[in-house]
């Protein structure tokens, strides 16, 4: 237990200011194209009701 | 689908050319964030979410659609010296332009509906009317539809299984938004210790 909480906090402290601003960058470009795009999306399963 | 393919394309292409280069690859810096998120939430709540998105009257998504389009439109412009970006923004101004012009969403032509849907589906939608309420199309008759060319006429060669109906925006957006992420924001090459050149 205590080594999973360990790794967990040793993941989470490397992620640094360059991870966030991509992370938001991508992230505000899919909200992007989601919003800007009207493709009607089928999919292999039909309409989604 | 289409749209995002295009974003993950663009992303790996990106980071593929920057890594043969020795560069470090990072996503566009964007100015003016916050308009995204104001411009993408009236959608997301509108044809997202099921339970806020079956509360919504067609018209008051049509509504919300249109708005949230000009709010991203907005966006585009603020941030139009981006590779990609005027691409991205002419198909969104096809977009908006068919979708204004018929009824507050976008057109999907029976026609090319029947190519997608099954057609025991098919047989229960109406004309005139949206798809479903996670829709942003209406499906009307080719001859019904003002600028038939902006509408989601478009679809994927027959040997695709994924069936999906596209508007010549949809791929002005898809293409931008490759060329964003894949030109990105390249760093200076990477200096390996010892190496003065």
């Amino acid at each position: 237990m205590k080594t999973t909480i360990f790794k967990l906090m040793l993941s989470v402290s490397k992620i640094n200011k360059t991870h966030l601003q991509i992370i938001w960058a991508v992230l505000a470009l899919t909200m992007l194209v989601l919003g800007a795009g009207a493709p009607e999306d089928v999919g292999g399963i039909g309409i989604r009701r | 689908m289409i749209l995002l393919t295009a974003l993950l394309g663009g992303g790996i292409v990106g980071w593929g050319v920057a890594r043969w280069q020795g560069r470090i690859w990072l996503p566009p810096v964007l100015n003016m964030p916050s308009l995204v998120v104001l411009g993408f939430l009236p959608q997301f709540f509108v044809f997202y979410i099921p339970a806020t998105r079956n509360l919504v009257p067609d018209r008051v998504a049509s509504i919300c659609l249109v708005l949230s389009q000009v709010i991203l439109l907005v966006f585009s412009w603020q941030n139009r010296d981006l590779t990609g970006m005027p691409w991205l923004m002419a198909g969104l101004a096809c977009n908006l332009t068919a979708i204004l012009a018929n009824r507050g969403f976008m057109p999907l032509p029976f026609e090319t509906a029947a190519r997608l849907i099954p057609h025991d589906i098919l047989d229960t939608l109406t004309i005139g009317a949206r798809l479903s309420k996670s829709s942003k199309d209406i499906l009307l008759p080719e001859a019904m539809i003002w600028l038939p060319w902006l509408a989601d006429r478009f679809t994927l060669p027959s040997f695709f299984s994924y069936r999906i109906a596209f508007s010549l925006g949809d791929m002005g957006i898809s293409l931008g938004a490759f060329f964003i992420l894949a030109k990105g924001r390249i760093t200076s090459p990477v200096l390996i210790s010892g190496d003065l050149s």
